[in-house]
């Protein structure tokens, strides 16, 4: 049983559904911009990328109020006992704010990611079994595998995993703390990229099998994945790119093929310096030849957990047009990266696999491989 | 297959092991766990307690079913109710009172539900999955459910499931066996309660 994304849905600074996506990194333009929200905290940025027209209610998260509103068009959809996976790093963070700003330390509780799996589950209706599941910045990516192993064990007709991340005060004070955060938009791959920007977002994906009524021809499908940890350090990736190594390796024996077939990646690329040099060489050991590679993150930001799955919704499209969305930002590729990335639209000659990695704290790993609709 | 099971709480720790050597002993002090962790723990003092019990427990329940073949790769995968809300509260309140411009580095990496088994994954030298799974149903169950799977998608020989939170970590060694026959049945406790449990059948035996 083959599992594939059979429905989906997102947003991200560029706005509301997957056509804003792709014309936004199409269009080469950033939706990363300066931003007087957290001016007078005196962080190393000012950069973010915010989603546009998002009303935030009193007493609710950004996290929730995104998920209100990209949800709400599928309540009454999903079989309410469909599976439901929730990936996030940090879900409703704003109630741990709130409980120590406050002084309210019951706020707190709310922050808890069971709190937040919970109100999907009522806002979609759903009663059956749900887990959170979090894997650092790999967290969707993850899920995603989790959500096509239940398939493909037959454990499920189908899995909704929706993902979210929200950028927030104590995320933004924390990046700043780790001086990760560049003072421009995030240019991943570039010679001269110097850190990442924070960006929110969250999606959404119905995994089936291939034979699914839910599912048409054209849905891509999930053939191979592996996750793997460093056991490195817990915030820098091992700069000889072990872990990421292995899990493309893992992901390639999973789906039966090899990287000749690989046609394109959908990399991680955060733009912090040893993050985008330790890909590359995972890259380059797992493929030997140049791919077409690209980042959304110039565009977007860094989203956490939402991120895998948002960049793998860009591969799908990718592969279904023929067409390599640039690197919004790259002006001038690091060496180890030129030939692979563009900072313009690409045609892609073939796509019949394309390979997807994030990495994240604590070392983690997690490649998936998909395939276009030529099933 | 369960192989081991083994638990820290601040006042006892040990092991069960289905036909093998159990014990159940007094909680180790910081030493004693770098002892049975059995290799230098590079940040063992700026770990928060649940993180030292996570790793005093994984390191007792894979010591207990050594030697490990040289092939299999380890991961771990994690639940607990609670998350990391105490970290984050913790860091965001040492960030507020140190004027809310410039928060610690070392508080805020403890801030993510797989921190903990970052640490452990690091000490221990674990590179296969690491994820935190929390299902809203029999969460344990689910926990070794999806360890299980991950053994058998040949993500990993042999995988760690830790249910923690902040008074107690169970962790459980899973390798690949019959899956719906478990030598010994965990009940669906929170962790310093299963920990008791365990210490009680170990101590009777």
């Amino acid at each position: 049983m083959k599992p594939v994304i059979a429905q989906s849905g997102v947003v991200t600074a560029y706005g509301w559904g997957l056509d804003s996506l792709w014309d936004g990194l199409m269009s080469g333009r950033t939706a990363i911009t300066s931003s007087d929200r957290f001016a007078e905290r005196g962080f190393v940025s000012n950069q973010i990328a915010v989603v546009p027209d998002l009303g935030v209610e009193r007493g609710d998260s950004r996290s929730m109020a995104m998920l209100r509103r990209l949800l709400t068009p599928i309540i009454g959809q999903i079989n309410p006992k469909t599976p439901l996976i929730l990936a996030t790093t940090v879900g409703e963070i704003e109630f741990v704010e709130q409980a120590v700003l406050d002084n309210k330390p019951e706020y707190a509780q709310r922050a808890r990611p069971l709190v937040l799996l919970e109100r999907v589950k009522q806002l979609l209706g759903l009663t059956g079994p749900a887990m959170v599941l979090s894997s650092a910045c790999a967290s969707s990516t993850a899920a995603l595998t989790r959500a096509a192993a239940m398939i493909r064990h037959g454990e499920a007709d189908s899995v909704l995993l929706v993902t979210c991340d929200a950028v927030s005060e104590f995320v933004y004070s924390g990046f700043s703390t780790l001086l990760s955060l560049c003072e421009s938009p995030a240019s991943p791959f570039d010679c001269n990229r110097t850190g990442l920007t924070l960006g929110e977002a969250a999606a959404w994906a119905l995994i089936t099998p291939d034979s699914s009524s839910l599912a048409d021809q054209s849905a891509p499908a999930i053939l191979g994945w592996g996750n793997t940890t460093d056991a490195v350090h817990m915030t820098a990736p091992d700069r000889n790119a072990a872990g990421l190594s292995r899990a493309i390796t893992k992901a390639l024996a999973m789906s039966g093929t090899n990287a000749a077939d690989v046609d394109l990646i959908a990399a991680h690329g955060t733009a912090t310096v040893y993050s985008d040099a330790m890909e590359m060489i995972a890259f380059r050991h797992a493929m030997g030849a140049p791919r077409p590679t690209f980042s959304i993150k110039g565009g977007v930001g860094h989203t956490l957990a939402a991120a895998g799955l948002v960049q793998v919704l860009v591969a799908a499209r990718a592969m279904e047009l023929g067409v390599v969305p640039p690197t919004v930002g790259l002006t001038s590729p690091e060496p180890a990266a030129a030939g692979w990335v563009f900072g313009v639209p690409v045609p892609l000659k073939k796509s019949r696999l394309t390979l997807s990695t994030n990495s994240g704290f604590g070392g983690v790993n997690t490649a998936v491989l998909l395939g276009g609709g030529e099933r | 297959m369960i192989r081991s099971i083994a638990w820290s709480t601040a006042t006892h720790y040990g092991v069960l092991v289905p036909g093998g050597e159990s014990f159940a002993r007094p909680a180790p002090t910081p030493d004693e766990i770098i002892a049975v962790v059995g290799r230098p723990v590079k940040y063992f003092s700026r770990m928060t307690p649940e993180t030292r019990s996570c790793l005093c427990a994984a390191s007792v329940a894979l010591r207990a079913i050594a030697p490990l073949p040289d092939y299999t790769e380890i991961g771990v995968v994690s639940a607990g109710a609670e998350a990391c809300i105490k970290a984050d509260e913790t860091y965001f309140r040492d960030y507020v009172s140190s004027g809310r411009s410039m928060g610690r580095g070392n508080l805020f990496i403890y801030t993510l539900p797989t921190s903990t088994l970052g640490e452990v994954a690091i000490a221990l030298s674990l590179t296969g999955p690491a994820m935190y799974l929390h299902a809203d149903h029999l969460p344990l169950a689910s926990l070794i459910r999806q360890a299980d799977q991950l053994i058998a998608d040949g993500e990993a020989g042999i995988m760690l499931a830790l249910w923690s939170d902040s008074e107690a970590a169970v962790c459980v060694t899973i390798e690949a066996g019959d899956a719906q026959s478990p030598p010994v049945a965990l009940r669906e406790l929170p962790p310093l309660q299963l920990a008791n449990q365990l210490r009680d059948k170990v101590q009777s035996r």
